[in-house]
């Protein structure tokens, strides 16, 4: 009972909400709609289809193989699922039996504006956006990387981050390199009690200065960059063994370790 | 985006893998030149996929440098290149079929392309098609997951490594495996490191500038050919698929796990090549196969596609195998030839091994 329902709760995390599941609708009925059209609809579109879906909703093979080799990302063994392409093929069979073009206009209309209406748009404001640059991350990123590549002291110089900025950098600069980044929530790999704690200070309106410097410097972070629009620091940091460097994008002091 | 750049990638994501696809067009003997030139480029693609999986996973697993791997990646390739043009020159009808006229057959097929319905259902879809390639290019879409996959490039490419690099400390990484050990087996981040290093563009640029243009239309290249099957080669209703299609995938980010959120916000990252290239690909060869007459290379291209799956990501490894069981299986229960579905199977074997090497 207990893996029919994780494997549940994986197909739910895939379809998502009331969008996910009238599109799994629209393809369970699309489905039975092949399985009449005919034995080539059958054979190619109709029976993969439920193949695949008893096999994602075997409990033994989630056990064994989801469980293991899968674990929350068994979701993704429904990519085998060809959801769109059954649809697509239904209504065009579908649209194609109608005779009259002006009908047939206003068939394919209509089926469009239902898809519409039952999913969401993927090209939105909140998917996408203006771009900074060709690198499509950051300015700050790419600003604080090149500050830290221009003053290098060795092959490369670790630096504490805001952390909006915890996955660009990198991206940008193999010279810039960080105390933490994306695993301080947990993902991969764990970090270390004192990464931990300064990842918590940076997460806070007002962080700790003297544990966040004590830990920087006690771990050759040569940088702490801090988000002057969120975080509240006093402007000298130098009886904390840094001094401010330079501030980009207007609001990124970074602070640089007194030699 | 630069000119320079897009000449480049226009050579390593279209002409390359389409003058080496010739080869399979020429050994499956595909006939038409629309439906010729999109096998040769998918089918080149995926032949390029799989020569690359060959290449960097022994190489990574020996600690070699990027360079090496470029290097030697570059001659497989160019012994491709050769061959497909040998197998150009060596074709009779190389010499005349230019010169013949069009048979009535293609005429008739010209003509009901130019139907009224199908130019428009063509535009529309090609419209549709341009918007989606257009727009994760032209616009910016932040995944974290680069902060992994594009970080390893940016070492790979600037430190001559493989995976050696962790991609948040740059600490060395004292075993075979880059962060996690999947990425042993699965080799993508190497496979866009060396094209990154080839064009001379950042790998961030590489992927989220111009990848996502190429990717997607390749993606619907793939989708115009299952069209194209499911429809008997009729082109009004193919692009009337591809219109659908479009607006399934527009409207499609329902969560953001869809094969529309793989394709249309992350192309660039292997899984979702995987999703959205890969595993359509592959019911395409099954939809060649299932029949009771068909070429025999079309099963040696399942061969190819279960290898370049593996490149691209962990599901890759895990989906390839269960679709050659599931599918072989079904085309066993209707037409009981079991050489063909043992041939099938057997088409899991690449997977079956990388999958190995990453359990070892």
């Amino acid at each position: 009972m207990q893996y029919v329902a994780g494997v549940w709760k994986e197909f739910l995390e895939f379809v998502g909400g009331r969008g996910g599941a009238l599109h799994l609708l629209l393809f369970l009925a699309a489905l039975a709609v092949c399985f009449f059209l005919g034995k080539q609809e059958r054979k190619r579109l109709f029976w993969p289809s439920v193949l695949v879906l008893i096999f994602f909703f075997n409990p033994l093979f989630y056990k064994y193989v989801g469980m293991r080799f899968l674990g929350g990302v068994y979701w993704r063994l429904l990519w085998m699922l060809p959801i769109s392409f059954v649809i697509a093929y239904a209504l065009t069979r579908l649209v194609d039996r109608i005779q009259k073009n002006v009908l047939r206009v206003g068939a394919i209309i209509l089926a469009c504006f239902c898809i519409i209406l039952a999913g969401e748009p993927i090209f939105s404001q909140t998917t996408y956006q203006e771009k900074q640059n060709e690198y499509e991350l950051p300015q700050a990123a790419i600003e604080i990387s090149d500050y830290v590549e221009g003053h290098l002291m060795d092959w490369k110089e670790t630096i504490i981050v805001p952390n909006e900025l915890l996955c660009s950098i990198r991206q940008y600069s193999s010279a810039a390199c960080l105390l933490y980044g994306r695993n301080s929530g947990g993902f991969i790999s764990d970090i270390g009690e004192d990464e931990a704690k300064v990842f918590a200070e940076m997460s806070k309106e007002e962080p700790d200065i003297e544990l966040v410097t004590r830990i920087a410097l006690e771990k050759n972070c040569r940088y702490i960059v801090f988000n002057t629009s969120f975080h509240q620091i006093p402007e000298d940091l130098t009886k904390y063994g840094y001094q401010k460097a330079t501030v980009v994008e207007d609001v990124y002091a970074i602070y640089c370790r007194i030699e | 985006m630069n000119c320079k750049d897009v000449i480049f990638l226009s050579l390593m994501f279209v002409a390359v893998p389409m003058w080496i696809g010739t080869i399979w067009v020429r050994l499956l003997k595909l006939e038409g030149r629309a439906n010729r030139v999109l096998h040769a480029w998918v089918l080149g693609f995926v032949t390029m996929l799989a020569v690359s999986q060959l290449v960097l996973v022994p190489l990574v697993a020996l600690g070699r440098t990027l360079t090496a791997a470029l290097s030697i990646w570059k001659f497989v390739l160019q012994v491709l290149a050769v061959l497909a043009f040998g197998m150009l020159i060596c074709e009779k009808e190389f010499w005349t079929k230019k010169f013949s006229a069009p048979a009535e057959g293609k005429r008739k097929q010209r003509e009901e392309m130019r139907s009224g319905w199908t130019i428009a259902f063509a535009l529309l879809a090609g419209v549709l098609i341009f918007i989606q390639a257009y727009i994760p290019a032209r616009y910016e879409h932040s995944d974290d997951d680069d902060a992994r996959f594009i970080a390893e490039q940016v070492s790979a490419v600037v430190h001559d490594t493989m995976y050696m690099e962790s991609p948040i400390e740059a600490d060395y990484l004292y075993w075979d495996t880059g962060e996690v050990r999947k990425d042993l087996t699965s080799p993508w981040a190497m496979f866009l490191a060396m094209n990154a290093r080839l064009s001379g563009i950042e790998p961030a640029v590489l992927s989220h500038t111009y990848l996502p243009f190429f990717l997607t239309l390749l993606c619907y290249g793939v989708y115009v050919l299952i069209g194209k099957e499911l429809f008997g080669d009729d082109w009004e209703k193919t692009f009337l698929f591809l219109i659908f299609l479009s607006v399934i995938h527009l409207a499609g980010y329902t969560s953001t796990h869809t094969l529309a959120s793989m394709l249309l916000l992350r192309i660039w990252q292997g899984k979702a090549v995987c999703a959205s290239f890969m595993l359509p690909l592959m019911f395409y060869l099954f939809y060649r196969i299932m029949q009771k007459e068909y070429h025999r290379s079309w099963i040696a291209l399942l061969y190819v596609a279960s290898t370049g799956a593996c490149l691209l990501s962990g599901i890759g490894i895990v989906t390839a195998p269960i679709m050659l069981f599931l599918y072989g299986a079904l085309d066993f229960g209707y037409h009981r030839a079991w050489r063909k579905t043992f041939a099938i199977w057997m088409a899991a074997v690449p997977c079956a091994i990388f999958f190995g090497y990453y359990l070892m």
